[in-house]
């Protein structure tokens, strides 16, 4: 038997991602077949005859996970939908939690808006990656070792209970009006401080923000809210959201919540005065730091949201 | 892109097909054969079959007890043959009555709808 080093090279190559005590078996079985399809070629070639004939045998991985009843997916059809439903739940829930609560303990160490973001940048890359690298890791274990009889039984059976609810049952017409009525109930309390001064201390009527914002921080912040007011109020007259009202509302509360979260971050919000009359009550550095983060969590959440509804 | 007719009747023909490897190769192996020989009669039988599919099926089936095997190395080139076991012979006959029934139903249901 002309044993020549391509098949050589091929049997190997199955038969080492087969069982041990299987082996020798199937590679001379393989042997075998692989020169009968050669002679039967009738070549004049037989160089030629063993290339094809290997061709024809295709890849050696493939060939070895039918010997070795092994699925050729890392994941297979019966843990997928569990495997999909638990990476969902671990990247939208207990992923903004974990990050979340990393830049508080950061928040309280450092009291550092930017060093809070650079653990908060960190903890979603680093434990995002674990988690998906992990849940499939451990999925696709199982999927290997686990016995076929069980494979039915070891995943928990669909049932309507787990779908999620429509997209539309979420977001009736009603939230978007509450999101403008809560933004122009900001502009009438701002306004209305300002004007109104309604704290009075030593016998005197104070503004309780820092009357210096009206120099500059106070205009790009009350331009935000009103747009964010008009967006608001033309998505719900007209029952339309394009992709250009989503940018135009992105600008609006990027005007509104950067500037916001850089004058609490500078604690600059409040006027001095005000805040003298009320010393046992003074924020401390934390919270504003806290607020700042805050603001900038919650509009960049509302940003995300705002595109993803442009797509429906 | 879209798949054209004749590609999508290919790959239903071929899922119409899978079932009938298996039996086919326990109608044959009532006498003993070497795998290539198998792959060759099934070939000239009409039931189109690549070794890569049936190699890894023979053992399958060996394993699950409905094909025995032996090797033979009376001439030079050592082969494994295999035939059915008493345990294959009655899932082959419980098998061609399916496919019989099939049959059956198949063509009842052309009658009454052509």
């Amino acid at each position: 038997m002309s044993t020549s080093t391509l098949t050589e090279r091929y049997v190997h190559e199955v038969v080492r991602r087969i069982p041990a005590d299987q082996r020798d078996d199937v590679a001379n079985e393989l042997r075998a077949t692989i020169a009968d399809a050669i002679d039967a070629r009738n070549p004049t070639d037989p160089g030629a005859a063993e290339r094809e004939v290997l061709i024809e045998m295709g890849d050696p991985i493939r060939l070895a996970a039918r010997y070795a009843d092994r699925p050729l997916a890392l994941i297979g059809p019966d843990l997928y939908p569990t495997y999909i439903r638990l990476l969902t739940l671990l990247l939208s829930t207990v992923l903004p939690l974990v990050t979340a609560a990393a830049m508080v303990v950061n928040v309280f160490e450092n009291n550092n808006v930017g060093s809070a973001i650079g653990v908060g940048v960190d903890t979603v890359l680093n434990v995002g990656a674990q988690m998906i690298a992990w849940l499939t890791v451990i999925f696709a274990l199982i999927d290997r070792t686990r016995y076929r009889e069980s494979a039915a039984g070891g995943t928990p059976a669909w049932t309507p209970d787990d779908l999620p609810e429509l997209p539309e049952a979420r977001k009736p017409a009603f939230t978007i009006c509450a999101s403008a009525v809560w933004y122009t109930l900001l502009i009438g309390l701002i306004l209305w401080q300002h004007f109104a001064r309604p704290y009075r201390a030593n016998g005197e009527s104070i503004t309780i923000l820092n009357p210096d914002l009206w120099l500059n921080w106070i205009w790009p912040i009350l331009a935000g809210l009103v747009t964010l007011v008009v967006l608001d109020l033309l998505r719900t007259v007209t029952r339309t959201w394009t992709f250009t009202m989503a940018i135009w509302y992105a600008a609006a509360n990027a005007f509104f919540a950067l500037p916001l979260a850089w004058i609490l971050q500078e604690q600059m919000l409040f006027n001095p005065d005000f805040l003298n009359a009320i010393a046992d009550g003074r924020p401390s550095d934390a919270v504003y730091t806290i607020a700042a983060l805050g603001v900038l969590v919650v509009s960049a959440v509302e940003m995300v949201r705002r595109f993803r509804e442009v797509r429906r | 892109m879209t798949v054209s007719l004749e590609e999508l009747v290919l790959g239903q023909a071929q899922e119409l097909r899978r079932g009938t490897v298996v039996l086919a190769c326990l109608v044959l192996l009532e006498e003993p054969w070497y795998g290539y020989a198998l792959l060759e009669t099934l070939n000239k039988a009409g039931i189109p079959v690549d070794g890569n599919t049936l190699y890894p099926l023979l053992r399958r089936l060996e394993k699950q007890g409905l094909l025995t095997s032996e090797w033979n190395t009376d001439e030079s080139r050592p082969r494994k043959f295999y035939r059915v076991s008493p345990d294959g012979s009655r899932a082959r006959d419980a098998l061609v009555r399916e496919w019989q029934d099939l049959v059956t139903s198949i063509s009842q249901l052309l009658k009454e709808n052509r």
